[in-house]
């Protein structure tokens, strides 16, 4: 069996049936790029999450009274929970300056000793991002001995949890969705085309071309428009990407291996849309 | 050579052909005749194995339809040549393409296929408008493209499904002249047909199919007796 006739079939197929070929061609790239913008949007709501996660502190404030031992010891405790990446130690001077610093007041003109208390400041691992989680922890560092206080932003927790949360969840159930549609559509478009073609597969029956000589050059088609269709997909959404970090978001990001998930999407989806639909017209 | 051994084909619950044995010899022309519905088509489906048989067996050749398989159906197919009333042409290759797609789909040589597609193309007179698209040609000469092609896989017989059912008289009868050149070079016919005037033409064996069986067998000398039956 010659490839190079088969492969000749497949391209002369793409230009002999030119209009269903664009047809499943746009039908591809289009719900491609939706698919592929909706993992777009997924991920940088999901990055800007993590970023707003890696801001969020918990303040420990302190007996004035600890010793340095103490201190140190308190230190290691807080340190050795899981959800705890980094402690710092801010002394009450420490506290005073960024006080200043933040509201340009000097305390100390107007109070004669420094109200600030020392603290920790405890950075979070991005892991145990859940507010039932940072609550338990603020609950076990408050229970240790030296501890007066544990504040952080619970509110802001609380709702970046769960907004943000369901908004990812949200967006992949579409994008999920759009891949069930495109592989609907996909396959009905190139089974279109096949049973365009009816008359040349039964031509081919009929003079004894063998099932895998007749399917081949629906496949390679198949596999061809799928290819293009997702190729434009990637450009749509390159250019897209580079519109919106240009004039909206400059911090936005692409997925890894995004793009060339979708070439092997849209290849592997064009390559069983025409092997199915193809087996559905062939009877032996 | 061709038997079928008692068969019978069903279709949604409809008996289709009933019992029917025949034997079609090497290098024999047969016609079967009889009303549209009486199972011609069927019946010559059978020896292509486009369809099986509800009961009874088929042999073509070496392939029996009992124990064919699925795979084997197209090495089948290329001992047996089809042509239809409607031509089954690909409207959008010329004649050439069309008779050399027969040899192309089974992976034959570029040189064999020129060879044998003009040498074919010769026999049914048409090398002259070998470049020509089907729509530019006439109902015989659409015809005869179909016959190139269904002889260029040198087909140890030649199924002709009504091929004079879109023709004038004339190019009906030509088509039959070519068809018993054909059979006198050694390829076997068997030619469904309800022209009853055109087979008297041309005398041979003839079969009439009626509701699904064979009603009666005319040899050559009684085949001038026939009357119109529908």
């Amino acid at each position: 069996m010659s490839v190079f006739f088969l492969l000749k079939e497949g391209i002369v197929g793409l230009k002999r049936a030119r209009l269903a070929a664009v047809i499943t061609i746009v039908s591809i790239c289009l719900s491609l790029s939706l698919f592929g913008s909706f993992t777009l949007v997924g991920y940088n709501l999901q990055d800007v999450f993590n970023r707003f996660y890696k801001k969020i502190r918990l303040e420990v404030f302190l007996d004035s009274s600890l010793g340095l031992d103490q201190l140190e010891k308190l230190k290691k405790k807080i340190h050795q929970n899981p959800e705890v990446e980094a402690v710092e130690y801010i002394s009450s001077q420490a506290a005073l300056q960024e006080f200043q610093k933040t509201f340009g007041q000097d305390l100390s003109s107007v109070l004669k000793s420094n109200p600030l208390p020392a603290s920790f400041r405890v950075v979070l691992r991005p892991k145990y991002t859940a507010p039932e989680r940072i609550e338990d922890l603020a609950n076990r560092i408050r229970r240790l001995p030296g501890v007066q206080e544990v504040l952080y932003q619970k509110e802001i927790v609380r709702f970046l949890h769960k907004y943000l949360g369901l908004g990812i969840a949200i967006l992949l159930i579409f994008a999920f969705l759009i891949l069930v549609v495109i592989t609907i559509l996909i396959f009905n478009t190139i089974r279109l085309t096949i049973h365009s073609r009816m008359n040349i597969i039964e031509i081919m029956q009929l003079v004894g071309a063998t099932n895998l000589f007749i399917k081949s050059p629906y496949i390679i088609e198949g596999m061809l428009q799928g290819l293009l269709g997702s190729l434009l997909a990637v450009g749509i959404l390159a250019l897209f990407v580079s519109f919106i970090r240009d004039v909206f978001y400059h911090g936005i990001q692409v997925p890894p291996h995004l793009y060339p998930f979708l070439l092997i999407l849209g290849t592997l989806l064009g390559l069983l849309g025409s092997y199915i639909s193809v087996n559905k017209y062939l009877k032996y | 050579m061709i038997e079928l051994f008692n068969v019978s084909v069903q279709e949604n619950k409809r008996l289709i052909l009933n019992q029917v044995s025949l034997r079609i010899n090497k290098g024999e022309f047969v016609y079967l005749i009889g009303k549209t519905g009486a199972g011609k088509t069927t019946l010559l489906r059978l020896i292509y194995l486009d369809l099986y048989p509800s009961q009874g067996n088929i042999i073509v050749e070496n392939y029996s339809s009992a124990t064919i398989k699925r795979r084997q159906i197209p090495y089948l197919r290329r001992k047996v040549g089809v042509v239809f009333q409607d031509f089954k042409l690909l409207p959008d290759r010329n004649v050439y393409e069309n008779v050399a797609f027969a040899l192309r789909v089974i992976g034959a040589s570029r040189r064999e296929i020129k060879s044998r597609v003009l040498s074919v193309l010769t026999q049914v007179g048409l090398n002259h408008k070998r470049y020509h698209l089907p729509h530019t040609l006439s109902g015989g000469e659409k015809q005869r493209v179909a016959i190139a092609r269904a002889l260029v896989n040198e087909p140890f017989i030649l199924l002709a499904d009504e091929p004079t059912g879109n023709l004038d008289p004339e190019a009906s009868r030509d088509i039959l002249e070519l068809l018993e050149d054909i059979n006198r070079s050694g390829t076997a016919v068997c030619m469904a047909t309800h022209n009853y005037e055109l087979i008297k033409l041309i005398p041979h064996r003839t079969i009439l199919l009626d509701n699904g069986e064979i009603r009666r067998e005319f040899s050559p000398a009684e085949v001038q007796q026939l009357k119109v039956i529908e």
